[in-house]
C-alpha cells in the first residue's frame, strides 16, 4: 500500500506540467463544445437566480413597473423601519420562530427513530412494504394533504370524529381551531416528510461494518445498546450535516403548508414570515416592503446557517464546507 | 426457535411500524372510499373503509367536465414538457462539468451552488416574471425550473462513475463530444435519468403555487391549482358538509347515484394524485440512491 502511493505521487508532478504546457487560451478552445453544453445553463443562472438577487434592491427603493428596478427613486431603509413598526412583526417573528423550532426539534428525530426500527426488521418484505408505504406522502402535494385533513378531521361526517362521537364524547372542529394548530401543523409535517427523511439514515446504518456488531455482541451489548453504541455514532455525520442545513431554515416556517392551513381564526399563531411576504407583496401588491421583509428573513437564514456551521467544525469537526 | 425469536422488542417494533405504515396509507384508502361512494350516501353515513353505494358517477362526472379536462391537459403537457427538458440540460450541463481539464469548471460549480445559499426571494422573482413577460402564460411553469444544483451534481455523480474507455473508443472513431453524450452516456444513465425525472416530474405534477399566483387565465390553470380552490373554498365556508349538502341536489342528475360537490373533490383527488403512486414504486431503488447522492455531495 505505501508504495502505491508513493508512485501516485510521483506520478502526479510529472503530469501537470504536461497540461500547463498549453496555453489557457488553447485549452479553453479546445473545449469550446463543452462551454456550448454550459451556455444555456449560465444564461438560466444569471437570469433566474443572479437577476432577483439583484432584484433585492427594490427593497430599498419605492418600486413600481413603469420606472423598473433601476429607474424606481430610491427609499433607503424606509421599508424596513415600517416592518419592525408594524404592530404584528413581532409576531409573525416570533411565530416563524416557534413553529420551525418545534418542527427541528420534533421532527428532525423522527426519520432517524424510523430508519432504527426499520433496521431491526429481519422479516425483509415487511421492511420494503414498509419503507415503500413510507415514500408515498412524499410524493403528494401540499394542497392534496391539506384536503385530506380537512375531509378526515371535518366534524360533519370525518371518519376521526365519528369515531369521537361513537366513544361518547363531542365532536371537535380540528381545522381552525387555535388550540389544535400546532399539533396539526407538526404531524402533518412529519407525516409527509419521515419516510423521505429516513432514506439518508438508512443508506447510512446499511454502511456501518457488521464486525462492529458482533464485537459489542461478543461484549455482552443488547440490540438496545448496539443501536446506542454502534448505530448511532455510525449515522452522527450525516445527522449532523442534515442538522445544519435544518438550521438554515429556521427563518422559514414552510410557506405552502402554511399558506394553506393558516386561517383566520388561527392567525395570531399562525402567520409567519413566509406566507407574509406572499400576501403583503402578491396580493396586497406591496413589492419594495414584501422584498425588505423576505430580504431580513434570507438574511438571517443565511447567518444561522453558517453559524451552525461554525460551530459544528469546532465541535464535531463536520462541518458543509 | 420460532418463540425466542419473537422478543418483546421485536412484537412491539412490528406493530409500531404497521400502525405507522396504516396511518400513512388510510387517508389514501377513505379517500378512495369516499370518492366510489353515492354522493348522498357518503354524507348520511360516515365511510371508514368501504364505499356507501358504490358508483363511479363521481369519475365519470369530472371527466365529462370540461374545466377539469382543460386543468388535467394543462398539467400533463407542463410535466411531459417540463421533465424532457429539464432532464436533458441539467444532463447536459453535468455531462460538461465531468470534465476534469475543462478550464473553469470549479468555477462554474461554484457559480452555480451559490444561489442554493442565497436567492432573491418571491418578490423579485415575480417582478422578474412579469418583465419577461412569463406572467399568464404557460412558459411560466416550464422555463423557471429548467435547472436545479442539487439534480446537477447527482448527475454528474453519476456520468463521473461511468468508464471513460467507451467514450475515448467513440472518439477515435469519430465522434463529437455531443454525440457521444447522446449516443453513449444518455443510453448507460437510464437510472440516474428516472430519478431526476422523477424527482422534476413530480415537482411538476404537484405544482400548485405557480397557478395560483402567477396564471389568471382559467384555461391555464393546472389540476392542483384547481384542487387548492377547491380547498379554499371548502375552508371558507364554516362547514363544508352542509353547504355540500344544499347545492348536491341541486345538480340533480337522472341517475341512480348521485353526486356533490365534496364528492367530486374527492374523485378530482383521486385523480390527480393516482399516477404518480403508480408510478414511484417502481422506481423506488433508483431514486434511494439519488437522494444519497444529492444530501452527500450537496
Amino acid at each position: 500500500m505505501p508504495q502505491q502511493t508513493e508512485i501516485n505521487i510521483k506520478s502526479y508532478p510529472n503530469k501537470v506540467p504536461k497540461i500547463k504546457k498549453k496555453s489557457l487560451w488553447k485549452r479553453i478552445w479546445e473545449h469550446r463544445v463543452f462551454y456550448f453544453f454550459l451556455l444555456p445553463g449560465i444564461i438560466w443562472f444569471v437570469i433566474f437566480s443572479y437577476i432577483p438577487m439583484y432584484g433585492i434592491t427594490i427593497a430599498f427603493k419605492d418600486f413600481n413597473f413603469v420606472q423598473g428596478i433601476l429607474g424606481s427613486p430610491w427609499a433607503g431603509l424606509k421599508y424596513f423601519h415600517q416592518f419592525f413598526n408594524y404592530y404584528q412583526s413581532k409576531e409573525i417573528i416570533r411565530n416563524t420562530i416557534v413553529i420551525s423550532l418545534m418542527k427541528l426539534l420534533i421532527g428532525f428525530p423522527m426519520p432517524i427513530i424510523l430508519a432504527l426500527l426499520l433496521n431491526e426488521i429481519r422479516i425483509s418484505k415487511f421492511k420494503k412494504t414498509v419503507q415503500t408505504i413510507s415514500y408515498l406522502p412524499h410524493f403528494i402535494s401540499w394542497v392534496v394533504v391539506v384536503t385530506l385533513l380537512q375531509r378526515l378531521l371535518t366534524p360533519y361526517g370525518g371518519p376521526v370524529n365519528e369515531l369521537i362521537a361513537a366513544m361518547g364524547l363531542d365532536r371537535i372542529q380540528f381545522l381552525g381551531n387555535i388550540n389544535y394548530f400546532y399539533q396539526l401543523i407538526i404531524s402533518s409535517d412529519i407525516w409527509k416528510g419521515v419516510g423521505w427523511g429516513a432514506i439518508i439514515y438508512l443508506a447510512a446504518i446499511s454502511g456501518v461494518d457488521t464486525q462492529l456488531y458482533e464485537a459489542a455482541k461478543m461484549d455482552g451489548a443488547n440490540r438496545f445498546r448496539q443501536m446506542w453504541h454502534v448505530t448511532l455514532p455510525s449515522i452522527r455525520g450525516v445527522m449532523v450535516i442534515l442538522f445544519i442545513l435544518a438550521c438554515g431554515g429556521i427563518m422559514s416556517a414552510g410557506y405552502e403548508q402554511l399558506l394553506l392551513m393558516n386561517t383566520p381564526a388561527t392567525t395570531s399563531i399562525g402567520n409567519v414570515l413566509d406566507v407574509y411576504v406572499i400576501k403583503a407583496g402578491l396580493e396586497q401588491g406591496r413589492f419594495s416592503y414584501a422584498t425588505a421583509v423576505g430580504l431580513f428573513q434570507g438574511i438571517i437564514g443565511l447567518i444561522l446557517i453558517i453559524a451552525a456551521n461554525q460551530i459544528s467544525k469546532k465541535v464535531n469537526e463536520t462541518s458543509l464546507w | 426457535m420460532v418463540m425466542k425469536k419473537w422478543s418483546i422488542f421485536s412484537i412491539i417494533n412490528y406493530t409500531l411500524l404497521a400502525l405507522f405504515a396504516f396511518c400513512t396509507l388510510y387517508p389514501f384508502i377513505y379517500i378512495l372510499a369516499y370518492s366510489l361512494s353515492d354522493g348522498m350516501e357518503a354524507m348520511k353515513h360516515p365511510i371508514y373503509f368501504f364505499p356507501k353505494g358504490f358508483t363511479f358517477q363521481n369519475y365519470i362526472e369530472i371527466f365529462q367536465d370540461t374545466k377539469f379536462l382543460q386543468a388535467y391537459k394543462i398539467t400533463i403537457l407542463r410535466t411531459v414538457i417540463g421533465t424532457a427538458l429539464h432532464v436533458f440540460l441539467c444532463a447536459l450541463f453535468a455531462y460538461a462539468l465531468t470534465k476534469k481539464t475543462l478550464p473553469g469548471r470549479s468555477f462554474f460549480t461554484f457559480f452555480i451552488f451559490i444561489p442554493t445559499l442565497f436567492g432573491g426571494g418571491m418578490i423579485p422573482t415575480f417582478v422578474l416574471y412579469r418583465e419577461l413577460g412569463l406572467i399568464d402564460s404557460f412558459w411560466v411553469y416550464v422555463i423557471p425550473f429548467l435547472y436545479n444544483f442539487f439534480n446537477i451534481i447527482v448527475l454528474r455523480t453519476f456520468f463521473q462513475q461511468l468508464p471513460t474507455s467507451l467514450e475515448e473508443s467513440a472518439k477515435i472513431d469519430g465522434c463529437g463530444d455531443f454525440k457521444i453524450f447522446i449516443k453513449i452516456i444518455l443510453p448507460l444513465s437510464a437510472p440516474v435519468l428516472a430519478t431526476i425525472g422523477l424527482f422534476i416530474g413530480v415537482f411538476h405534477w404537484n405544482d400548485w403555487f405557480t397557478g395560483t399566483y402567477f396564471v389568471t387565465s382559467k384555461n391555464l390553470l393546472p389540476v392542483q391549482t384547481l384542487l387548492n380552490d377547491l380547498l379554499s373554498q371548502s375552508l371558507a365556508q364554516a362547514n363544508a358538509a352542509k353547504s355540500a349538502s344544499e347545492t348536491g341536489t341541486s345538480l340533480g342528475l337522472q341517475t341512480i347515484a348521485q353526486t356533490t360537490p365534496e364528492s367530486l373533490r374527492m374523485a378530482t383527488l383521486m385523480v390527480a394524485t393516482l399516477p404518480i403512486l403508480c408510478v414511484y414504486p417502481f422506481l423506488q431503488k433508483y431514486f434511494v440512491k439519488g437522494v444519497m447522492i444529492g444530501s452527500v455531495k450537496g
